[in-house]
């Protein structure tokens, strides 16, 4: 039940982003809804999850994106349409999406666990993480390495602009 | 005598080679003239001189050891299953015969370029030239296996062309030299068929296990008429005969010494050798032995007749070349192998000479060529016109001088001989013979005798040549009086049989020397009664035979008749069909095509290319309404 | 409807409604965090799987995606304040210079 509402408050928290005009207000809805996809993840077991989603999206990347929307200060004119001219076919098919979605979960019978798998804690997450997902991860920091490079261009970019 | 030292023959193919590379680098532009004219002529002249006195020794050594052929492998170019191909070089008494000529008579020429050429602002690249001519040369006569041979054939094909084309700012001189070099090409292809040929029936390309199996009687898996008629083409090709005759009077284009030393006293010759090398293959195929006899007096024929009326000094020269070479090929067709070898000896000792007498003429006449404009230059350059004199009295026929005997050797044999010989045969060849003594007289006597016909300032002019061209002038004077002497045919002997003579024949030996005999004072004496008369003389038969001379004076059309059948049809084809039928609309049209439609499609595409970042989005979110749809469907 | 299914169906319409606001909104700002938004929604999926398979795989990536995410963001901002120095605007329709 609090499962259920705390979905609900993540999906109307989240709907709420397409139609609010001012930035920082859909700032605030996605905080929102990242902090409700925590809960559920600490409801459905994964508390190290919850623990990086709160950290990370809500601690990190949205107090960033918070600060760049005060830091730009560039507000828009109050006749700027809010959206583009995409709007009826874009809203249509999404519409058609999401209730092809909902059928599709609502028919399917989608056990809640599988059958002999047990749930798995933080120690079990880390064992397997570091043995069997090595590479993976040396993956990921090689997408990193590459995002210092990409940093460092814009920096370079933005330095020949200033002259 | 001491023992040969290793590597002779190589260091005697080699030498040019160095000579080549030496001058070609560092007397030519490409090194930027390092070498004064000074120097690349001692360096041209070096390696040819020690070539010879290499040779010299090597045939000394070949007669210490009772004339057993001397083979000296270099190098194994390939081995290709059973069968190995190998650089080897083999000296026996044929190669030894022509490497002698080819090293002797090259050092002349060589020689005498020092002179000739003297004033060339390319002087460095000429010897250069001449050199690497001598290289390949040298591998062609020298070679044991046929792909050695080859190669020197294509080689001296080339040294040929470069050196037609020496002076190519002139258009003309750069068409000669393509002539002959295509010309050959359709010779070349003849004789590559004859070697493959060859090599099927036999496995190898050795040209003396060749003639060994050959004359053991093993022809199994051989078409003996067809290889020999083959190896023909290739020798018509490279010998000026025809039907491929008509590049060499073309190839009078390059300096007057490439004309003595390629095209009348070696390279040409080379068909002749390749003849006599493969004796034993024409021995067994006389149906091809009879073309090449009646191919050859044909050409001697034709040839004499056009170099009647000719009036460049080189022309007349060149057509007499032909004729000559023609001569040989009779003396092949008919069996008699080592008087054909005799006859390319004494050819190349009087027609060096002549060539270089007209060179040296040419000289005093500041480069003009029309013996209509001489005249009269005895007296101005005796030494010329004694040597030139003596050579044309050896290329005549006159008694005692080295023509005569090689000449009356293959006269007797194409109508007494065995294999071939007959009384038609000897009639043409004897009128030939006339007709040869007739227009060498004429040459001569318009050019040395008479009142002089040249304009003022050119008389003023004249002078006779430097040392270097006299001298070689003399040294090949003298060989042409005694090179009939050496008895080439009968050294031969013991490794080319001459044919056996019909008995029935035989006692008519005296009558026809003496016909010869005849037949060539009677040439000289009718010129000289001619052109040493009242001019009307000369006129007067002229207008009589207008239109044989017509026909003459026009080589009988066979450059326009070539022109008609082959060239134009060729240049339509290759116009027509080639160009604007498959190069532009086939191969341009794919290309373009393919270029418009690209550059088509990318126009449509590059339409849903925005710059919009929201039209892109719902791109990815209809694409994800299709795949779902399509899973739904499918999964 | 398994509790399993109700979030399989909610990480779907959080994707959804993230990518309905990247097309129809012209905030750059605005469509950065409807990018986060399909990120997470992505993320839900992931974790339910891993939860009902009891298989480390969908958390693993889970993981690395936050890490993944974090330096997208660290990167996309700069962009986007370059863009916004650039043409005073937020508005994406006026970057279309890169137009075919």
């Amino acid at each position: 039940m609090i499962l259920f509402i705390v979905g609900l408050v993540a999906l109307i928290s989240a709907a709420s982003m397409l139609v609010l005009r001012e930035p920082m207000r859909v700032a605030l809805a996605l905080i929102t809804s990242m902090t409700a996809l925590g809960a559920i993840y600490g409801l459905i077991g994964v508390h190290f999850i919850a623990a990086f989603q709160v950290l990370i999206y809500v601690g990190a990347v949205m107090v960033f994106m918070v600060y760049v929307i005060m830091l730009l200060e560039v507000r828009e004119h109050v006749a700027a349409r809010r959206y583009s001219r995409w709007l009826v076919p874009a809203g249509a098919v999404g519409t058609l999406l999401l209730g092809a979605v909902g059928v599709a979960a609502s028919r399917a019978s989608v056990p809640a666990t599988a059958e002999g798998a047990t749930r798995f804690g933080l120690q079990a997450f880390s064992a397997e993480f570091l043995s069997t997902y090595w590479l993976e991860f040396e993956l990921t920091t090689v997408l990193l390495v590459s995002a210092i490079v990409a940093a460092l261009a814009v920096i370079a970019v933005s330095r020949r602009r200033q002259g | 005598m001491t023992a040969l030292m290793p590597h002779t023959l190589l260091l005697i193919v080699l030498l040019p080679l160095a000579g080549f590379l030496a001058n070609g680098v560092f007397a030519t532009a490409v090194g930027g003239h390092r070498f004064s004219h000074r120097v690349a002529a001692i360096v041209g002249c070096t390696g040819p001189l020690l070539a010879f006195a290499l040779t010299v020794s090597a045939v000394l050594a070949l007669q210490a050891g009772g004339w057993t052929p001397i083979t000296e492998s270099v190098y194994r170019w390939a081995t290709i299953g059973d069968s190995s191909f190998e650089i080897a070089f083999h000296l026996d008494r044929l190669s030894a015969i022509m490497t002698l000529v080819v090293t002797g008579i090259g050092s002349m020429i060589h020689i005498y370029s020092t002179g000739y050429m003297h004033d060339d602002k390319s002087f460095g690249r000429f010897f250069a030239y001449l050199n690497l001519f001598l290289f390949f040369m040298l591998l062609l006569v020298l070679g044991r296996s046929m792909l050695v041979l080859f190669v020197g054939w294509e080689g001296v094909g080339l040294a040929s062309y470069l050196l037609i084309g020496f002076w190519f700012d002139e258009t003309a001189n750069a068409a000669a030299g393509r002539k002959a070099f295509i010309t050959n090409r359709v010779g070349d292809a003849g004789f590559l068929l004859g070697m493959f040929l060859l090599y099927r029936a036999f496995g190898t390309l050795d040209m003396d296990v060749i003639n060994a199996s050959l004359t053991a009687g093993q022809t199994a898996g051989l078409a003996a008429s067809l290889a020999a008629l083959m190896l023909f083409v290739g020798a018509t090709g490279k010998s000026a005969q025809i039907p491929l005759y008509v590049w060499l009077p073309d190839a009078m284009a390059g300096p007057t010494p490439v004309s003595a030393l390629i095209h009348a006293a070696t390279m040409v010759t080379a068909g002749v050798y390749l003849v006599a090398r493969m004796s034993g293959l024409f021995m067994l195929a006389p149906d091809a032995s009879q073309v090449i006899a009646v191919i050859g007096v044909l050409t001697a024929f034709f040839a004499a007749t056009i170099a009647l009326v000719q009036t460049d000094i080189k022309k007349v020269l060149a057509y007499s070349t032909v004729s000559q070479l023609g001569f040989m090929f009779l003396a092949l067709g008919v069996g008699a192998y080592g008087v054909a070898i005799f006859h390319v000896v004494t050819h190349a000792f009087f027609k060096a000479c002549l060539f270089l007498g007209a060179g040296s003429v040419i000289h005093a006449l500041g480069g003009e060529q029309d013996i209509r404009k001489m005249g009269g230059l005895r007296k101005r350059i005796p030494v010329t016109f004694w040597t030139f004199a003596i050579a044309t009295a050896a290329i005549a026929g006159i008694p005692g001088l080295a023509g005569f005997f090689s000449k009356d050797e293959i006269l007797w044999f194409a109508y007494a001989s065995t294999s071939g010989g007959a009384t038609w045969l000897w009639a043409l060849a004897a009128m030939t013979a006339f007709m040869t003594a007739f227009y060498m007289t004429r040459l001569t006597w318009l050019t040395f005798f008479g009142t002089e016909r040249m304009s003022p300032e050119v008389s003023h002019h004249v002078h006779e040549s430097p040392l270097s061209m006299t001298g070689v002038l003399g040294v090949l004077a003298v060989l042409s009086i005694i090179g009939g002497y050496f008895g080439i045919a009968h050294f031969l002997e013991p490794m080319l049989p001459l044919p056996p003579v019909d008995p029935a024949r035989e006692h008519l030996e005296h009558t026809l020397l003496y016909l010869s005999i005849a037949l060539a004072f009677g040439g000289v004496g009718f010129a000289v009664f001619l052109y040493g008369g009242a001019v009307d003389r000369v006129t007067g038969i002229r207008r009589a035979f207008a239109p044989v001379h017509r026909l003459l004076e026009g080589k009988y059309f066979v450059d326009e008749l070539y022109e008609r059948v082959l060239g134009r049809p060729l240049v339509w084809f290759s116009e027509r069909v080639l160009l604007q039928g498959s190069d532009r609309t086939v191969l341009d049209g794919t290309l373009n095509g393919l270029g418009q439609t690209a550059q088509r499609a990318a126009g449509l595409l590059g339409r849903v290319q925005t710059g919009s970042l929201q039209l892109y989005a719902l791109f990815v979110l209809i694409g994800l309404a299709g795949a779902l749809l399509w899973s739904w469907r499918h999964v | 409807m398994t509790q399993a299914s109700a979030l399989l169906w909610l990480s779907g319409a959080l994707f959804l409604i993230g990518l309905l606001g990247v097309v129809i909104r012209r905030n750059a700002l605005v469509m950065l965090m409807c990018m986060e938004l399909m990120l997470n929604g992505v993320n839900l999926s992931l974790v339910t799987f891993s939860q009902q398979r009891g298989d480390a795989a969908g958390t693993v990536l889970v993981f690395l995606s936050f890490v993944v995410a974090t330096a997208e963001i660290a990167l996309a901002i700069p962009i986007v304040l370059l863009l916004v120095r650039h043409t005073r605007s937020l508005d994406v329709e006026r970057f279309s210079d890169l137009r075919g």
